[in-house]
């Protein structure tokens, strides 16, 4: 895309064109306002057949899938993960943190797991029920219409549960378990684990006209070309462009907001990645949607001589309380799934079932739950590696020679296809001062731009409900006649927990609250210290609970929006 | 508009596969047929055997499609050692009625990593893994039968394969080629079944638009489980699925 140096004043400027950026380029646009929307990657449409990977074969690819240009294969929509060539972060000695990064239009919207949950109403009363060091500002009720409306505009599908902690929503009807849900779900039933229809953005059911319904393909990963599956620019983005409010800035890196003498922000400067040189552009309002650590990042990027510390953080807590989700996975092999009858199962891009979070009221060694999803792929499409590096490894349960060739291999392959349950627990961290990302003083990346740093390390609770899950796997394992795969990790494996940052779930880094002093933003995501900047990705999160951070994000960013419109209109801004 | 516009992969996936079956041959043919054996080194193939080559659609960025691209444009086993590969592989997943090796495209493939693995990040994994494997195996051969691989009879072959394909009981002097033998296994096979024969052999049946509506009923009686019906009253009426949702103020579907 063309670089338009304009010299006119744009009413926003959006950074970031993800869950966060999407959604508050609709609603302003949709009320009237001129928006600049800077995207750090190329333009995406997931129905381009030059960026198409949803229903190419798996021998499409000369490599067979295999991941070596992407993290997670060939197919896999996203450009840059826990690497990007060319921008670097590290992390503090002892400590690691893994930051994806998918710069592209629509960011990680195009490949995330359409998991659409909403925080409960104790995720946002944290310090009261799990005992944490702050309460949301905002209740459940202060959000629940924007959640409402989300629902409605983008579509989700699940069921009315009347759970507790996980609240229902408009929902549209959610497929049938797949066979091995089935096994899950009778599992999970011997010893009282409730399992419940996922909740995932993908229309099972038509919600308008611009958007095509489900073809049961498995690969919302690859972000669908019939727009059937939620990704900011499929569904946000584009149709937004098309009502001529939307100046959009791809493959352009924000290098930092500009602030005017009296410390209230003018723009923001970026860099042309196509040309190297950096550009500026004015407006009366900027929102930063560029992910929690980015955000932050820019943030502490803009200094000036009225904003010493970087933008809005007189605080000094601009890239603190650092949340990522809390994971252990396991494998388990189960038998009675062997020689299956094999028919197309690929369902939706994700799990059919799921267990919420069913321990409200146990008294446990850890404070906050987690939920667990299940695999979803058992007899999706063969993949590099298919059978794994030894075929018939699972021989050695029945005493049965390991190894071979020809005719036997073939055999065992098709044996111990679709055996294997995954189980993956996903679950609260616990915002910590500690846990945090920083400007490190010594690195830039190939724009010039100063990078992350990162200092992450999980809490004792944290590891104890890593335990509960691995002891519930292998409850699980044992109901459903089945085996763990390899060693059940123990207090030396550290549970399996995962390393910070590796579920892409990162949020917190621009905490949300009623004091300046001891949080970033307000209520509405306005940097208390300077009246015209709003961060609208998860870093004004205080606490996200066992829930996956999407639909929060987008119901925030269109409150968020809201407040914007009303504030412009009264000319407050 | 773009987002609703008709789709019939059907056809572009025959078109496709076509297309596939000639530069599959043309590379095999091309690499084995050529006079000029290249050791130790990638190099560049002749212009109009790359330009067929080239029948790749995959969704590729920029970068990626000029990565790519200048791996197939390239050799990096000679022809001997594609021959060694070929015979290799042949038997540890021998033709069926589904098609054979060279139907799967599986010493394609194995070329194409050696390439396209050969990084420093990779350690090399074509030169220090592929080709040494290969290099390790054909010892095997000529220590026992003082002849390559590739002139021993099949007996020969499965005679050696038939001690270091085991993972039990191996000595110590065969386990080196026996961990190159599951390399070898682990490529064989995954090419096998990562290819649109292989995957009619192992009886995959998906990547299709369909309209899912639960697991059929022979399995689930063969499974002895069975649809809570509460549950499935919840689920989608695909006869439905056309009708635009709309809700009543407490979330509750209409249509």
């Amino acid at each position: 895309m063309e670089i338009k140096k304009s010299k006119e004043k744009y009413d926003v400027i959006i950074v970031g064109s993800g869950a966060a950026g999407g959604i508050t380029t609709k609603i302003l646009t949709d009320a009237g306002l001129k928006v600049a929307l800077i995207e750090a990657g190329p333009y995406f449409d997931p129905a381009d057949p030059e960026q198409q990977t949803q229903f190419k074969p798996t021998w499409a690819s000369p490599r067979r899938g295999s991941s070596v240009t992407r993290r997670f294969g060939d197919f896999h929509m996203s450009y840059g993960d826990w690497k990007v060539d060319g921008e670097p972060y590290s992390s503090v000695e002892d400590t690691d943190f893994m930051w994806w990064r998918s710069r592209m239009l629509g960011g990680r919207t195009n490949h995330w797991g359409r998991i659409a949950s909403r925080l409960g109403p104790k995720d946002f009363k944290c310090k009261d029920f799990y005992d944490l060091d702050e309460n949301w500002p905002i209740t459940y009720e202060d959000i629940k219409p924007y959640y409402d409306k989300l629902d409605k505009l983008i579509g989700v599908f699940g069921t009315k549960e009347n759970l507790p902690n996980d609240p229902d929503g408009f929902f549209l009807p959610p497929p049938k378990p797949r066979l091995h849900e089935l096994y899950y779900i009778k599992g999970a039933k011997k010893s009282g684990i409730n399992v419940i229809p996922s909740r995932l953005s993908v229309l099972t059911k038509r919600i308008n006209n611009q958007r095509g319904i489900c073809m049961f393909c498995g690969q919302c990963e690859r972000s669908c070309s019939v727009y059937a599956c939620f990704s900011s620019s499929s569904s946000l983005v584009i149709p937004s462009l098309k009502g001529g409010l939307v100046d959009l800035y791809t493959d352009s890196m924000v290098r930092k907001v500009n602030t005017d003498k009296n410390g209230i922000a003018t723009g923001v400067s970026f860099i042309n990645k196509k040309n190297g040189k950096e550009y500026s552009i004015k407006s009366k309002v900027v929102v930063l949607g560029a992910s929690s650590c980015s955000s932050a990042r820019i943030l502490l990027n803009s200094k000036s001589n009225e904003h010493p510390n970087g933008l809005g953080n007189s605080s000094g807590l601009i890239g603190k309380y650092l949340q990522d989700t809390v994971g252990t996975s396991k494998q388990i092999f189960v038998p009675e799934l062997m020689n299956r009858k094999t028919y197309n199962e690929d369902g939706v891009g994700g799990a059919h079932v799921y267990t919420p979070w069913w321990l409200h009221d146990k008294k446990l060694d850890f404070p906050i739950g987690y939920h667990i999803e299940t695999s979803y792929r058992n007899l999706g499409m063969p993949q590099f590696g298919i059978g794994g590096y030894i075929p018939n490894d699972f021989n050695k349960f029945f005493g049965l020679r390991v190894g071979g060739y020809g005719e036997q291999i073939r055999k065992d392959v098709k044996k111990y296809w679709g055996s294997t349950i995954a189980l993956e627990s996903r679950g609260g961290a616990i915002p910590d001062i500690n846990n945090y990302c920083e400007i490190d003083g010594n690195k830039k990346d190939k724009y010039g731009i100063p990078v992350l740093k990162f200092n992450y390390k999980w809490a004792d609770t944290e590891y104890n409900q890593a335990k509960h899950a691995q002891d519930i796997y292998e409850e699980l394992a044992h109901n459903m006649n089945g085996i763990m795969i390899g060693d059940k990790p123990g207090k030396d494996q550290n549970y399996g927990i995962s390393t910070p940052g590796s579920i892409i779930h990162e949020v917190g880094t621009t905490r949300m609250g009623n004091n300046p002093n001891t949080s970033v933003v307000n209520k509405y995501e306005r940097l208390h210290d300077v009246d015209n900047v709003y961060v609208v990705d998860a870093g004004p999160f205080v606490f996200k609970g066992d829930k996956n951070p999407t639909w929060t994000i987008m119901a925030l960013a269109w409150r968020t929006s809201d407040h914007i419109i009303s504030e412009l209109k009264k000319q407050n801004l | 508009m773009a987002n609703i516009r008709p789709h019939n992969f059907r056809t572009k996936k025959t078109e496709f596969i076509m297309k596939r079956r000639d530069s599959i041959k043309t590379i095999i043919l091309s690499s084995i047929g050529a006079s000029l054996t290249l050791e130790g080194c990638i190099s560049p193939l002749n212009e109009n055997v790359s330009e067929k080559i080239w029948e790749y659609r995959y969704g590729r960025t920029p970068y990626e499609k000029d990565r790519d691209k200048k791996f197939l444009n390239a050799q990096f086993f000679n022809n001997s050692e594609l021959r060694t590969i070929e015979r290799i592989a042949n038997i540890i997943i021998p033709p069926n009625e589904f098609g054979n090796i060279n139907d799967a495209g599986v010493v394609e493939m194995i070329e194409f990593i050696a390439k396209d693995w050969s990084t420093p990040a990779h350690n090399n994994y074509g030169e220090n893994v592929l080709r040494k494997g290969l290099i390790v195996l054909n010892k095997l051969f000529e220590n026992k039968f003082n002849n390559k691989l590739t002139d021993c009879s099949d007996d020969q072959i499965k005679s050696i394969f038939d001690i270091i394909s085991y993972n039990d009981g191996i000595e110590e002097d065969f386990k080196e080629a026996a961990s190159f033998f599951a390399t070898y296994r682990y490529m064989v096979v995954t090419g096998w079944f990562t290819s649109e024969v292989g995957m009619r052999d192992l009886g995959y049946k998906g990547n299709i638009p369909n309209v899912w509506d639960g697991v059929p009923e022979d399995v689930l009686k063969d499974h002895d489980v069975s649809y809570d019906e509460e549950w499935i009253a919840k689920c989608v009426d695909q006869s439905k699925r056309n009708e635009t949702a709309v809700w009543d103020e407490d979330g509750n579907l209409l249509t």
